[in-house]
């Protein structure tokens, strides 16, 4: 857990994305809807990123539909979770940071 | 159609293959420098090539994974292979990010330096023998398997110095 923050953009909002099962296309859907459009992941991206996060046990296989080769879904576990958790805190840090600066520079 | 060419730099490669589509020919097949088109409407794929994780991976998860968000596996080379997406259907990048940008440049520089090895031993072979027989085919096949290791190395160089560049972007972002 040590070197996994700061997550990187991909990485957070595919979390974000997987907190209910959602596969590949989904995904890209969800984070392009999430972001206006800013953030639309590569294939290439978005299957290095499932695939490390897989190992890491940061996702896992929900369910695979051998019917149609499109419905791999993937879930958030509770390791994800504790990650996302703890980024989020570290981001409100920052950001609780530049506000007291703003403050600060706005009373002198 | 089938032309031969050699390409050593994947990203000028995607760059003909583009063109070839624009003038109305879809990439189908490599073999060797051999490449074989199809007629197609001009314009009508954009294509990708990318490098797989291991030689015998999960070669059927990753088509599938690929089909699911609308890419098509052309053909593929060894490690490498060939994506299309229809061009009506967007934009097609596979690796959006800068940090998967400098992950697939390393993948690629490690498996060069594999080729490169391979083919300076080969040289080396070669090289002797011409030495030893005075043949002149084995000059030949010397002279030609000098010139591959040097190209193979100037594109282990040019993905360093994208990978620097890269890098860089990264900084500045920060």
């Amino acid at each position: 857990m040590d070197n996994s923050t700061p997550l990187t953009e991909a990485l957070f909002y595919i979390l974000l994305a997987v907190r209910t099962p959602n596969h590949g296309y989904g995904i890209i859907q969800d984070i392009s809807e999430m972001t206006d459009g800013r953030v639309v992941l590569g294939p290439g991206t978005l299957y290095g990123a499932i695939n490390s996060m897989l190992t890491k046990d940061w996702i896992r296989l929900y369910s695979e539909d051998k019917e149609s080769r499109k419905k791999k879904e993937y879930m958030i576990t509770s390791t994800g979770r504790e990650i996302f958790k703890n980024e989020v805190k570290r981001l409100n840090e920052l950001v609780e940071s530049a506000k007291k600066m703003d403050e600060q520079e706005m009373r002198k | 159609m089938i032309k031969f060419k050699l390409y050593y730099d994947k990203d000028d490669e995607e760059v003909w293959l583009r063109e070839m589509s624009l003038k109305g020919w879809a990439f189908k097949k490599f073999f060797m420098g051999f490449y074989t088109f199809e007629p197609c409407e001009p314009g009508e794929y954009n294509y990708q090539i990318d490098l797989l994780d291991n030689w015998n991976g999960n070669k059927f998860d990753y088509a599938s994974f690929m089909d699911g968000v609308g890419v098509e596996v052309v053909d593929q080379w060894w490690r490498w292979v060939y994506l299309r997406k229809k061009a009506v259907d967007g934009p097609f990048e596979m690796y959006t990010d800068v940090e998967s940008k400098i992950d697939l440049y390393r993948k690629i520089i490690n498996f060069l330096k594999i080729a490169l090895v391979i083919e300076v031993i080969c040289f080396f072979i070669e090289l002797t023998a011409t030495i030893q027989t005075g043949n002149l085919v084995l000059g030949i096949f010397t002279v030609l398997l000098g010139a591959i290791s040097f190209a193979i190395l100037k594109v282990i160089w040019k993905c360093k110095w994208k990978i620097k560049q890269l890098q860089n972007i990264e900084r500045s972002n920060q």
